[in-house]
């Protein structure tokens, strides 16, 4: 017995030191992670109003914008004027806006589109995956993507004045040279 | 209302009115023995039989009342705090008998008698009628939970009144040094704070049979999970005179007592809960007619109750009254395990999909555990005897109490019963 | 201090024995004189009293310390109780911006609680270290402990030191007159009947019963040790799930990151009659009975959020989950949680009526989500202008819908086809059917019909309630995932075995010797002395030795 008395011990408080660094180690991680700028844009794939799936991946290499909307919310209706002007101002220019629409019917989309004269893609999330994994606390909100898909800046709540989309899109610019 | 409800409350006042008999004889087995001409040990043999047949005979009406209303009522009577209160009552009873019959003395039964009267007049402070079951509650789990949990507590208030005995017995009162005087004035803190129950139950039930009602409109503020305010007017009704109102409340209606015809004070911002404000005013009136009652008693006495109890106890030693209370609580501690801890998860596991939530009663009854473990072990290990091991279970009573009563007054959680 | 550790018997003690591992005479000598002996562990030597400790042992020695256990205990036991003033942050299910509730709702001291990260005692490092450290406590003494007491009942001598049995919590001496041979075998025997085990060794006597009771504290330590581990094991994420999700009625609903879902047939709630209620309660709706009749579906092919097509499912489970009856799949556990009442379409099955020709056309289906963008009914194809799944007006009275959900859809279909001008007749359609929302829709039309988008021939009409497809009630359900539950209650159960044989049975010890004429009794018990005293004094009454039990008691001759 006595021979193997200092292997026990050591076992047994190496043990402790795992297990126990484990359990006061995961209280540090628990706390919910929320997405803000200098992360990875989160992975999507999904239909778009024209018919064709589209994901992240395929957006890679030019700037781009995200906008999270829904026609139930007002300051995402207004500011969709200021989006659109901002995409004819930049879109020759390599910028890529995507509207990502909230969850809603395709009918609905597609008129609302349609009376706002809305010209840039639209995406139709499903059953609010991708809001979730954006995390998405209050609509709309804008996500400004920079070429490596890294996420530059967050703008959440609205409406944005042009100004405020411009100069950042500019920022977007500025960063891929 | 249906006859076994009739036959229940009638075997209620019963039980009580044996009980309180009971604990008379019980004084008269203890305080009677230098009365003259009589032997004392004959003296104390024969009436603590008679008030032990009297304990026996009160326990029997209270289970007759606890299973007519089980039968009246459809389900177990444990699902509030008037019948929660009961059960515990009849618990404490139960290993009273139990640990009397192992060790047969009257010191035991006059001190855990009081005990019990207490509780059934406490428990005779919340509404009485039969309610109905929420879902949740409707378990078999729930019945061996709250059974099992009341036992194991029951044997640990038999624990706190053989310490409490002990305490009154070692305490030296020809000692003048400070420690002996800490001692004095903490044995008889312990007593006041019984006579503070006591002067609750007096004010309750001296108001409520006088029919004092006072009401106020209460505007209360709360903020939701969204942010939004909401404001609600409640109605608070209360039962006994105002000393302080409600915060942020208007005066409905109130009787005037001994002049009194406006609240004197307002409860402060801090105390904007349901009832917080009736609460704080019964809080207040317990301690004014506890003081009162003690006043009364120290009048009567002329020196501290603790000194004037002290000579009787002289003809038991302090090593039997620890072996009792350390014996009892021995006994509960795996009783209140099972009960308490591992039904309530079992239980919890069903109804709430989790066997442990953090709620505030099971923080409590977890801290209730902890410290009779502590106990054990500062008792076993560490040589923790007689009177700082008699203190332990003292406190440990009061932790049980809070857990029980002080839980639901004044943290709520989801067992809320009906509160005060 | 250097501490000889030989024993007068010749036997050679290790470090820090207190009692002699085979005579039992005291070895060290600032024992306190005349009273009784401290014989926890039976004075062996705990594996932690050694001399020179190094960094280990002293990591070792401290966690091995009753005192340090006790300490734990108490710290854990504060901390919790802090944790109860105030709700902890778990038991909201959706509390986004912890800080400001608590500013708001408890004011400074809220503000306090929060920062100091008391709402969320139960999760933080240092009560969790606790646990931690009280696990470690438990392995360490039991260890130390469990050991040597095993050794040392394991070769217990039957003659001990005179010193050690008469300094027992219970002891008798007295002159016997009788033979010493058949006084001891008659004694044995009455102790045999009480179901002591009995040796003897010449005119010395040694009788012991229920030594297993001193494993209890053990056993019931293996088995918190496991409850910890199970607990722990909770925090392993494939081990544990805890989801709340609201289904409405006929809804499939898919469980958040797993390839089940779950569809809520129909539900079901039960009030109180008035007789039952007390009549305080009379006239209020309490809720006897409420449940959701549950399928659970399992994912079979387009899973992974394919954009394009409709996930495949198969049903694997179906059940009336109510408050105490959850559905159970593979380890998943579908719990009711709540119910909200809330009338929503599912689908309606409307005619087009026209009141020019008095036909009436169709049934055409309309499920209010994602309704097709084109119906025929009859010769006329009605086009989909837009939908508002809960209509509203904005700021300049332009129609829109308030939020995404149905609760007060409204469509404005394009009716085209025979005698009907090319760009077709706008119409505004409410299924609902309450009596606001039909004002609604026939102010609608008419402003249209004003503006000649339409001549007001058509109208819908649902007619029957069979073509009304509708959900009365969300089910709230709570999805668990619970891995590591069989060791939670293995663990209690292991922990309870030792709690009861602990408490509720003594290991007893009677020694015995007799010296030239002269009887010398000891008796030791880790609990219940009473008892121990009442069983020597009946025994020895039998032997023919009338002994009051009380005078048996070591503590109060002594005092």
């Amino acid at each position: 017995m006595k021979r193997y008395r200092k292997p026990i011990q050591y076992l047994i408080l190496a043990a402790v030191l795992l297990i126990g660094g484990y359990a006061i180690g995961q209280s540090f991680f628990t706390s919910k992670t929320v997405l803000s700028s200098g992360n990875a844009a989160p992975e999507f794939e999904l239909l778009g109003l024209d018919g064709q799936v589209h994901d992240l991946a395929s957006y890679k290499g030019k700037p781009l914008v995200l906008n999270f909307w829904g026609s139930f919310c007002p300051p995402c209706r207004d500011e969709m004027p200021a989006l659109q002007a901002q995409y004819d101002k930049w879109k020759d220019q390599g910028l890529q806006l995507v509207g990502i629409n909230l969850s809603e019917d395709r009918v609905s989309v597609g008129s609302f589109i349609r009376s706002y004269g809305v010209k840039f893609p639209i995406l139709l999330d499903k059953n609010k995956k991708t809001e979730r994994k954006y995390g998405l606390k209050e609509y709309p909100t804008t996500f400004f993507i920079t070429a490596d898909g890294k996420i530059q800046d967050i703008v959440i709540g609205g409406p944005m004045s042009e100004e405020t989309i411009s100069a950042r899109i500019e920022r977007l610019f500025a960063s891929g040279q | 209302m249906n006859r076994w409800l009739d036959i229940s409350s009638t075997a209620f006042i019963i039980a009580f009115v044996l009980y309180c008999a009971s604990f008379i004889f019980y004084a008269v087995a203890v305080g009677g023995k230098r009365w003259s001409n009589r032997e004392p040990a004959a003296h104390n043999r024969r009436w603590g039989r008679i008030a032990f047949v009297t304990a026996i005979l009160g326990w029997i009406a209270h289970l007759v009342f606890f299973f007519t209303r089980w039968a009246g009522g459809g389900h177990i009577p444990t699902s509030n705090m008037y019948e929660f209160m009961t059960f515990l009552a009849m618990a404490i009873m139960f290993a009273f008998i139990i640990v009397h019959l192992i060790y047969k003395n009257n010191l035991l039964g006059a001190f855990a008698l009081p005990l019990v009267v207490i509780i059934v007049a406490y428990a005779s402070v919340f509404p009485s009628e039969v309610q109905p079951l929420i879902p949740a509650l409707n378990n078999y789990w729930l019945k061996i939970h709250v059974t099992t949990a009341a036992t194991g507590e029951a044997f640990f208030a038999v624990g706190f009144a053989a310490a409490l005995v002990q305490l009154l017995r070692v305490v030296d009162f020809s000692r003048t040094d400070k420690a002996g005087r800490r001692e004095q004035r903490w044995t008889e803190f312990v007593l006041f704070f019984m006579v503070v129950i006591v002067g609750f139950l007096v004010a309750v039930f001296g108001f409520r049979a006088a029919g004092y009602e006072a009401k106020f409109q209460q505007e209360s503020v709360t903020i939701d999970q969204q942010g939004a305010e909401h404001s609600k007017v409640q109605t608070v009704e209360y039962g006994l005179p105002p000393i302080v109102k409600p915060y942020n409340s208007e005066k409905l209606s109130m009787d005037t007592f001994i002049g009194m015809k406006e609240p004197l004070f307002e409860a402060p911002s801090w105390m904007n809960g349901v009832n917080a404000g009736r609460k704080l005013n019964t809080v207040i009136w317990s301690i004014i007619s506890g003081i009162l009652i003690y006043a009364v008693l120290r009048l009567l006495a002329r020196k501290p109750i603790a000194a004037r109890i002290h000579p009787h106890l002289t003809d038991i030693d302090p090593e039997d009254l620890d072996e009792i209370s350390y014996r009892a609580i021995a006994i509960g501690f795996p009783i209140f395990t099972l009960g308490a801890l591992i039904f309530a998860m079992i239980w919890a596991q069903i109804a709430w999909s989790r066997f442990w939530g953090w709620d505030p009663k099971e923080v409590w009854a977890l801290i209730t555990w902890l410290f009779y473990s502590a106990y054990l072990h500062l008792r076993l290990s560490r040589g923790w005897q007689g009177t700082r091991s008699a203190w332990l279970a003292v406190i440990g009573f009061l932790v049980v109490l809070f857990t029980l009563i002080g839980v639901n007054l004044v943290i709520a959680g989801l067992h809320s019963y009906a509160g005060v | 201090m250097i501490q000889n550790t030989k024993c007068e018997c010749g036997h050679q003690n290790p470090l820090g024995t207190v009692l002699c591992e085979s005579c039992g005479k005291p070895l060290v000598e600032d024992l306190p004189l005349d009273t009784p002996l401290e014989m926890r562990y039976d004075g062996a030597a705990r594996r932690s009293q050694k001399a020179n400790p190094a960094l280990i042992d002293r990591v070792w020695n401290f966690f091995s310390s009753v005192k340090i256990a006790v300490y734990l205990i108490i710290i854990t036991l504060i901390g919790a109780a802090i944790g109860t003033i105030y709700p902890q942050e778990s038991t909201f299910i959706n509390l986004d911006d912890a800080g400001s509730y608590y500013k708001d709702t408890y004011g400074t001291w809220g503000t306090i609680y929060h920062a100091l990260g008391l709402s969320r005692t139960y999760q933080s490092w240092w009560f969790i270290g606790l646990l931690v450290m009280i696990g470690t406590s438990l392995v360490v003494c039991s260890l130390d402990r469990v050991l040597p007491l095993y050794k040392a009942l394991a070769k217990q001598q039957v003659r001990k030191h005179l010193t050690f049995i008469t300094r027992q919590q219970t002891v008798y001496s007295a002159p016997l007159v009788e033979e010493p041979d058949r006084w001891i075998e008659q004694f044995s025997k009455q102790l045999k009947r009480k179901r002591y085990k009995v040796w003897t060794d010449g005119s010395a006597l040694l009788a012991e019963k229920n030594r297993f009771s001193r494993w209890g504290p053990y056993i019931n330590h293996i088995g918190l040790i496991i409850f910890l581990l199970a607990v722990l094991g909770r925090s392993v994420p494939a081990w544990h799930m805890d989801k709340y999700i609201g289904i409405d009625e006929h809804q499939t609903v898919q469980i958040p990151n797993t390839n089940y879902y779950v569809k809520n047939e129909k539900f079901t709630v039960e009030y109180y009659k008035d007789e039952e209620l007390p009549d305080k309660l009379k006239g209020t709706n309490r809720a006897k009975l409420y449940q959701t009749q549950a399928k659970l579906y399992a994912c079979t092919k387009y899973c992974n959020d394919d954009p394009i097509h409709e996930p495949e499912l198969k049903e694997v489970e179906s059940h009336p989950i109510e408050v105490n009856s959850p559905l159970s799949y593979k380890g998943l556990s579908l719990y009711q949680y709540n119910y909200e009442e809330r009338i929503r379409l599912i689908e309606v099955k409307p005619m087009l009526e026209d009141a020019k020709t008095g036909k009436s056309y169709g049934p055409f289906d309309l499920p209010m989500s994602d309704p097709p963008p084109a119906v025929e009914a009859g010769p006329y194809k009605l086009t989909l202008s837009a939908v508002f799944p809960d209509f509203g007006l904005d700021a300049e009275g332009r129609p829109m819908t308030k939020t995404r959900d149905p609760n007060n859809p409204a469509f404005v279909f394009v009716i085209t086809g025979p005698d009907l001008p090319d760009k077709g007749e706008m119409y505004i359609y409410f299924p609902m059917p309450s009596g606001d929302d039909k004002a609604v829709q026939q102010q609608i039309n008419d402003s249209f019909r004003k503006l000649g988008s339409n001549s007001g021939r058509f109208s819908f009409q649902v007619g029957k309630m069979e073509n009304v497809s509708f959900s009365q009630y969300t089910t709230y359900l709570n999805v668990r995932v619970d891995r590591a539950m069989p060791y939670v209650w293995v663990g209690a159960t292991i922990s309870m075995i030792g709690l009861v044989m602990g408490f509720y049975w003594q290991h007893r010890r009677i020694w015995l010797r007799i010296d030239d004429g002269q009887l010398t009794l000891g008796a030791h018990t880790n609990k219940n002395t009473y008892g121990i005293r009442n069983e020597v004094a009946s025994a020895l009454g039998k032997c023919g030795v009338a002994v009051d039990p009380k005078a048996l008691d070591n503590r109060r001759s002594s005092s």
